[in-house]
């Protein structure tokens, strides 16, 4: 394997692994899966290509603007789709499925109408000479990416250990209920998890774009891609969607290595096969002494 | 009058009235039929998701696939062998059911979001494997020159085929709508609100789920079939995936109390993305917006608040003796 390859698959692993912490914070605070991350990451990644390209922000203020627009729909999903379904009908599981698929859906169409329905170029967050590492180089927003990454999990994991929300966080993800007979404020710690899970897929959308550019139908293979690292990772550590991540980035770059150009579709699906038939709980689960 | 009313399902009638008007506004038209046909395949696609997510509460997502499992097995069947077409759409039928199943299967025992993630993930493959595989599938060009079909001796010209079009997708309306009200859709219905119960019972929720992804997979292939048919080309891009999101829309605008909520959809669908030329490409998010809506403050859909309305003008027996009796 090329050293080129290898820091694909770690380019790509983190992307993923964004996308399936996003998830995880929001599974932890309101038990859903929301779909509609993928559409946050492509809208953030979009608005900013979108306000440089055509009105010629600077870039760093058009990214600014685009983690903005992701936090606000994140919210938007949560406190106007997600609580006043669950609200009528008490926790089912199908109505808040549906729900988030037609925001999924919903912020695909809005992006495509507002932002056009063209291909955008991502645009590098950070200019400087690539960085070479033996035969291999890697590229300013490849660096960007991977350190972005790193801080982005060390600051969430300190952040559920040691902060008090965080910590908080945890206590409602294990047990709502028990949660809320402590007095928790289960609510504001939802809002705080879904805002929180939209700024980090912001950031992994704005980071990821200039690997592949982003249109307003990136949104939903985004999702799908978070939501199986997320399976395959496990929800046992906050670590874990790291670990998902890199996995399926190994997948999906190194199947078309070997099988060829369409190999990548089919071998994300067999993979997503074999994990939800055989271990949908992940590799790393959280193991309770009794 | 009012017995007469409420003793028989006047739907069937109604309904029938409905789809012959719509044909007396097709006629000629060449643009009005092309929405027609569309409006078919977008019927049985809705009635094909109606079984399996509203009756059973089970999403599948590979809807897309399905259809195009029925239009290429129509393609294929009449370019390459020697078989009557028909026999496309009892392949592409008995295909999709079976890959249903197979989908269903792997996740029966996970909350629904895991099906959702995998079918969408097969479609993509699947559109995928298309544009792959020159040879088999055409390509990213498709297939093309499909000849027209021959239906006891008489070929199918696009006039004659609209009119079977409606007995069609009128038939198996009716079907699903008495599936619903039948022992079946009973149980179907009752293993979505309370499987605890109906496993209780003896029935196996989970194999009972999978027998409605197959039926609503082999309905929905129908609508693939019926419009290679009717536009005698497919190609991958013929049936993209932002279809099967619509498709998921279209019971919950309409109605989902009953199967013509499905097929209302439909038509609303058909009129807001391809007939509204002014609002063009904002015809599917003014869709969308309006799908939110109804599912956050009318959960019922059209259908759903017409019939309080009737039952407001006609009301039940029962009901008239207990308001009566209070």
């Amino acid at each position: 394997m090329s050293p080129q390859l290898f820091l694909s698959i770690i380019e790509v692993g983190c992307f993923f692994s964004l996308l399936a912490l996003s998830f995880l914070l929001v599974l932890d605070g309101a038990a859903v899966f929301n779909f509609a991350i993928g559409p946050y990451a492509m809208a953030a990644g979009l608005a900013t290509s979108w306000l440089v390209t055509r009105l010629g922000y600077p870039v760093l203020a058009a990214a600014l603007a685009g983690l903005a627009i992701a936090v606000v729909l994140a919210a938007v999903t949560d406190v106007a789709v997600i609580r006043p379904i669950e609200a009528r009908l008490g926790g089912a599981e199908l109505p808040a499925l549906v729900a988030v698929a037609a925001t999924l859906f919903l912020i695909e169409q809005a992006a495509g109408t507002i932002f056009g329905r063209g291909d955008f170029p991502g645009q590098p967050l950070l200019g400087f000479e690539p960085i070479a590492l033996g035969s291999a180089a890697m590229s300013a927003p490849q660096v960007t990416l991977l350190v972005a990454t790193v801080a982005v999990f060390a600051l969430v994991a300190w952040w559920l250990r040691a902060s008090r929300t965080g910590r908080m966080l945890r206590a409602v993800g294990d047990n709502k209920h028990a949660a809320q007979l402590l007095g928790l404020p289960v609510s504001r710690i939802r809002g705080i998890a879904f805002i929180l899970s939209g700024l980090i897929a912001g950031l992994a959308g704005l980071l990821f774009a200039h690997k592949s550019g982003v249109s307003f139908t990136s949104g939903l293979q985004w999702t799908l891609w978070g939501f199986l690292a997320l399976v395959i990772g496990g929800t046992g550590s906050v670590w874990a969607p790291l670990i998902g991540g890199m996995l399926l980035a190994a997948v999906q770059i190194l199947s078309p290595y070997y099988f060829g150009s369409a190999a990548a579709d089919y071998a994300i699906l067999l993979v997503a096969l074999l994990f939800f038939a055989l271990r949908p709980s992940g590799l790393i689960t959280r193991k309770v002494r009794t | 009058m009012r017995k007469l009313l409420n003793r028989y399902d006047l739907s069937p009638v109604l309904t029938l009235a409905a789809g012959l008007a719509l044909l007396a506004w097709v006629g000629d038209n060449p643009f009005n039929q092309d929405l027609f046909a569309l409006a078919a395949t977008y019927s049985l696609l809705a009635l094909g998701m109606y079984i399996p997510f509203v009756l059973a509460g089970s999403l599948s997502m590979a809807y897309t696939a399905y259809l195009a499992f029925g239009g290429y097995a129509v393609a294929l069947v009449a370019t390459r062998t020697d078989w009557p077409m028909v026999a496309g759409y009892f392949i592409g039928a008995a295909a999709s059911a079976v890959l249903a199943v197979v989908l269903g299967f792997a996740t029966r025992r996970l909350s629904s979001f895991f099906l959702v993630a995998v079918t969408l993930l097969f479609a993509i493959a699947f559109e995928g494997w298309l544009t792959s595989t020159p040879e088999f599938s055409g390509g990213a060009a498709g297939i093309g020159g499909v000849p027209r079909m021959e239906l006891f001796g008489v070929e199918m010209t696009r006039e004659l085929f609209i009119p079977v079009l409606l007995v069609l997708v009128w038939g198996i309306g009716v079907l699903v709508d008495r599936l619903r009200k039948g022992v079946f859709g009973m149980v179907l219905r009752a293993s979505r609100d309370v499987p605890v119960a109906v496993e209780a019972s003896g029935v196996a929720v989970p194999t009972l789920r999978l027998v409605a992804l197959g039926t609503g997979a082999a309905v929905a292939s129908l609508g693939g079939s019926v419009f290679v048919t009717f536009n005698q080309a497919i190609n991958p891009e013929t049936f993209i995936l932002h279809v099967v999101f619509l498709a998921l829309f279209m019971p919950l605008l309409g109605g989902q109390s009953t199967a013509w909520g499905a097929i209302l959809g439909a038509l609303i669908v058909v009129q807001f993305t391809f007939n509204l030329g002014s609002v063009g490409d904002s015809g599917t998010l003014l869709f969308t917006i309006a799908v939110l809506v109804v599912l956050l403050i009318a959960p019922r859909g059209i259908l759903g608040y017409l019939g309080i309305l009737w039952r407001r003008l006609v009301p039940l027996e029962s009901e008239k003796e207990r308001t009566h009796g209070a």
